[in-house]
């Protein structure tokens, strides 16, 4: 595979960018600064597949298109089926000799929303990892179906209020804990899973990097703020996502042939998580004294789910 | 001085998203509404500029969303490292960066969203927001100096 | 290089594997695809083939048919032939991404084995499947027996690769009846089969670099209008393809296919009106009133469902008296669909003849010569009377009391 250097910023810079601008994404957004990592980190050829949400409606409105690959948007919940079918047709193609030009280097990646990711496209997402495909899926995880207008999904972590979880006088938001998707993607065997986050942009392209060059499936989780649903100012995105990682809400690390623990980021300065909510206009309600709880229970579940990271990170299971 | 218009093909940002003069029949749309990004051969696009791309007119290069804009970050290429922050950061593919250097901002396709302010490390930034209306000259006659750090 | 297969002149197979034969003379590159009864046997001789060599492709057997069909519409968007098979509640599954498939105009060939659609459940044929496609911009063609299933099959992939189609092609055949029934096919050689259906020449493939390509844009109200538009136009325009590929076909073999197949029309006074297996039934049923009663009896046979052949139909049916559609799915409330469509054609003929509605054979419940035989009289009855005498839709082959619903306002 045709890497680029993403030894210093500098460096990774003088790649040409194959995400437009003029897309449709809310100002701030951090599925695009995802998605043009992911396809800056590469030379190749790219195929890459959407499913429904916000990437997808806002980068492919007719007439116009901001990817400058070969792109395919199905559905809700297919866009790891499409691009692995795709795959497939390729190496048919490449043995009969039929490709255009039959040496040119190809990576099949598809792009999902946690809703399609963890909620709707779950089976069609498990039944491509299963089968093996040379491919990596990107979940583009900003906890809620941000394209219908902030409804809870399965990503929503316990305590944030959204429009079908809402915090009111007899309620605090979500009642249910995240799905730990990442865990579950690594029990599919795959040979790379990871979760990673954009304000860790080395980290980041590495990981892609990595499940770039994997063959097989290989999955990674990356979290989106999101500006318009998670409410904080769009210019804060990054500062958000420092927040996420430094209080351990987001840990980066990942998971090799589903048994290969690394973290790859430990917090100098380790955050209390109410400073990663209080950021937040979606966690304000946990800041009244009777909902207190909720957040002592998220800063121990964090607690718990690093010490779970570090241990396996050790024991090499 | 900085040039607006520099690193842009000719026809960067000439459509507006939602326009009704570019409607056209159903005997005109393409088939089974699928784009073809580039014109001619895009064979080798990874290693392409944007400059020296042919973009199709369904790219969304060639439009622009200037309009979302209420305040536009300005760039002062004096005070700038060149640490590329703002590029690896920008939502919008909107940070002109070019052989390791960073030469201004596609304001076609910015937003105006201020990440590349609040990333940019300088002292004082090199990008900051003005008025949308704001002239260059003016918005650097008005640079602050550098901060002193607060002990 | 594919292991050579070797073929009889005349061979006993049933309509599963007649298409399944037809997917490795085709050279069929990508097949993905779910089992269901009673279409399973074709993608799993699919598999068969690539698993011993007799093609070079890849099967690969997903989760679910909505899969199939997404998977379908990747192979397709890729650029190499793609096909595959379902029935059924597969392919209510499928419906959503039925739709894509041909708004993206991808020549993909589905393989409908005709099952009834819970619920209650059930496994055997009726058209409720096929009923359910039949707005989703595909082309729908019929096969009444094993041999038309191989035969369409084949003529299907070059229907929907011709440039001026470029449309995904449904061949559907009937669950069990045709499916499950070994009959005589002759087959074309694997070479002759092969320069028939010819080598694909994509469009718009998202393999090929020089040409990025972006697949499953939005359109809003401002433009989904003029896509369906132009999607309809192709699906319209495709009939004189449709028939060109079938007098191509017919050169080759000396199997003659027309968009709509008429039996006995010549004089024929009345007529059934049929889908799939039940044509072969009402043929046997028409020849015999013929002899037994001198009744004028014919059928009219419709082997191109979708584009819908108005102009056709109608012109096979404006000297009849009296004509019985009949629709082999429950219609939900309302009349036949099949009936309403062939009756729209005959309403702009001046003779108008009169045409009832049979619902019938739901579930795969046998239709018999007898029970034709019975709709002809009835027709003849109608023709006698100059009006029609019975109520205008009737269920067919049911036990318990009489149901039926409408009587004419003529005569």
């Amino acid at each position: 595979m045709a890497i680029t250097s993403i030894k210093n910023l500098k460096e990774f810079s003088t790649n040409n960018d194959r995400f437009e601008g003029a897309h449709t994404l809310c100002p701030g957004c951090a599925h695009s600064m995802i998605v043009r990592e992911l396809m800056n980190c590469t030379d190749d050829n790219l195929v890459i597949s959407a499913n429904t949400g916000c990437l997808e409606v806002s980068t492919a409105v007719y007439p116009f298109t901001s990817w400058d690959t070969s792109w395919i948007h199905i559905g809700f919940e297919n866009a790891a089926t499409s691009v692995t079918a795709a795959q497939v047709m390729h190496s048919v193609r490449k043995k009969k000799g039929t490709l255009k030009d039959n040496d040119a280097p190809v990576k099949f990646v598809a792009f999902g929303g946690d809703g399609s990711t963890f909620d709707i496209g779950f089976q069609w997402l498990s039944g491509a990892m299963e089968r093996g495909h040379d491919f990596t899926y990107i979940c583009l995880d900003n906890e809620n179906y941000a394209n219908t207008g902030g409804q809870r999904s399965s990503a929503t972590p316990i305590g944030a209020t959204t429009s079908t979880a809402q915090a009111g006088t007899h309620s605090y938001g979500k009642k249910e804990k995240k799905k730990d998707i990442v865990a579950i993607m690594a029990a599919h065997g795959a040979p790379y899973v990871a979760q990673l986050a954009p304000n860790k942009w080395k980290s980041m392209a590495k990981g892609f990097q990595k499940a770039l060059e994997t063959e097989g499936p290989c999955f990674i989780n990356t979290v989106s703020p999101c500006c318009t649903e998670w409410k904080f100012d769009p210019k804060d995105t990054i500062g958000i996502t420092d927040l996420a990682t430094d209080s351990l809400m987001f840990p980066i690390y990942e998971i090799i042939d589903g048994h290969e623990l690394n973290i790859l980021y430990r917090p100098k300065n380790l955050l209390k998580v109410e400073d990663y909510l209080g950021a937040q206009g979606r966690y304000k309600h946990l800041f009244k004294p009777e909902n207190k709880h909720v957040i002592e229970k998220i800063q121990s579940d964090i607690d718990k789910n690093w010490e779970m990271l570090q241990r396996r990170e050790e024991a090499r299971i | 001085m900085q040039d607006l218009k520099l690193k842009a093909n000719e026809n960067r940002g000439l459509h507006q998203l939602e326009s009704g003069k570019d409607l056209y029949g159903w005997d005109e749309v393409t088939q089974g509404s699928v784009l073809p990004s580039f014109e001619g051969d895009a064979s080798k696009i990874a290693h392409l500029k944007a400059e020296e791309r042919d973009y199709s007119n369904y790219n969304s290069y060639t439009a622009t969303v200037a309009s979302w804009r209420v305040k536009k970050p300005v760039f002062n290429i004096d005070v700038c490292i060149d640490c590329q922050n703002c590029w690896v950061w920008c939502p919008d593919s909107s940070i002109l960066s070019r052989d390791k250097q960073m030469l201004g901002i596609d304001y076609d396709h910015c937003k105006g969203c201020e990440v590349c302010v609040e990333v940019c490390p300088t002292n004082p930034k090199s990008l900051l927001m003005f008025g949308e209306n704001e002239d260059l000259e003016t918005a650097l006659s008005q640079w602050p100096e550098k901060k002193k750090k607060e002990k | 290089m594919a292991v050579k297969y070797d073929l009889n002149e005349r061979e006993v197979w049933d309509g599963n594997f007649a298409a399944s034969q037809a997917l490795r003379q085709a050279q069929v590159d990508v097949v993905v695809a779910y089992p269901i009864t009673p279409s399973t046997p074709i993608v799993e001789n699919y598999g068969s083939y690539v698993a011993n060599g007799y093609i070079d492709g890849e099967f690969v057997m997903v989760e679910s048919e909505h899969a199939a069909m997404s998977g379908c519409i990747g192979a397709s968007a890729a650029g190499g032939r793609v096909s595959t098979a379902t029935s059924s509640q597969g392919f209510a599954l499928m419906a959503e991404v039925l739709y894509q498939a041909s708004g993206m105009r991808l020549p993909i060939v589905l393989n409908v084995v005709n099952r009834a659609l819970a619920s209650p459940l059930n496994v055997r044929g009726d058209h409720a499947d096929m009923y359910l496609g039949r707005d989703s911009g595909w082309i729908q063609m019929g096969a009444f027996n094993a041999q038309e299933a191989y035969d369409l099959a084949l003529c299907a992939f070059k229907i929907a690769e011709n440039h001026d189609v470029r449309l995904p092609v449904m061949v559907h055949q009937d669950g069990f009846i045709t499916s499950h029934t070994a009959q005589n096919v002759y087959p074309m050689t694997d070479e002759a089969a092969i320069n028939f259906v010819g080598e694909i020449d994509p469009v718009d493939d998202m393999l090929d670099f020089s040409r990025p390509v972006t697949y499953g844009a939005q359109t809003e109200e401002d433009w989904h209008f003029e896509h369906k538009a132009k999607q309809h136009k192709a699906l319209m325009d495709s009939r004189p393809i449709i028939d060109e590929v079938y007098e191509e076909f017919a050169k080759l073999t000396g199997r003659k296919y027309n968009r709509v197949e008429s039996y006995n029309m010549e004089d024929a006074e009345v007529v059934i009106v049929g889908l799939g297996t039940t044509v072969e039934t009402a043929r046997v049923a028409a020849e015999q009133l013929r002899e037994e009663e001198g009744i004028k009896a014919g059928v009219v046979a419709i082997r191109c469902f979708r584009p819908f052949p108005f102009e056709d139909v109608r012109d096979a049916l404006e000297g009849a008296k009296a004509v019985a559609v009949t629709d082999r799915s429950s219609p939900g409330g309302a009349m036949g669909a099949f009936f309403n469509e062939v009756s729209a054609a005959l309403y702009t003929t001046e003779s108008r003849p009169l045409v009832t509605n049979f619902i019938y054979g739901l579930g795969g419940r046998d239709f018999s010569i007898d029970e034709a035989k019975r709709i002809f009289k009835e027709q003849k009855a109608h023709a006698d009377a100059g009006h029609i005498t019975t109520d205008i839709q009737q269920f067919s082959g049911l036990r318990g009391p009489h149901l039926g619903y409408f009587q004419t306002k003529r005569g």
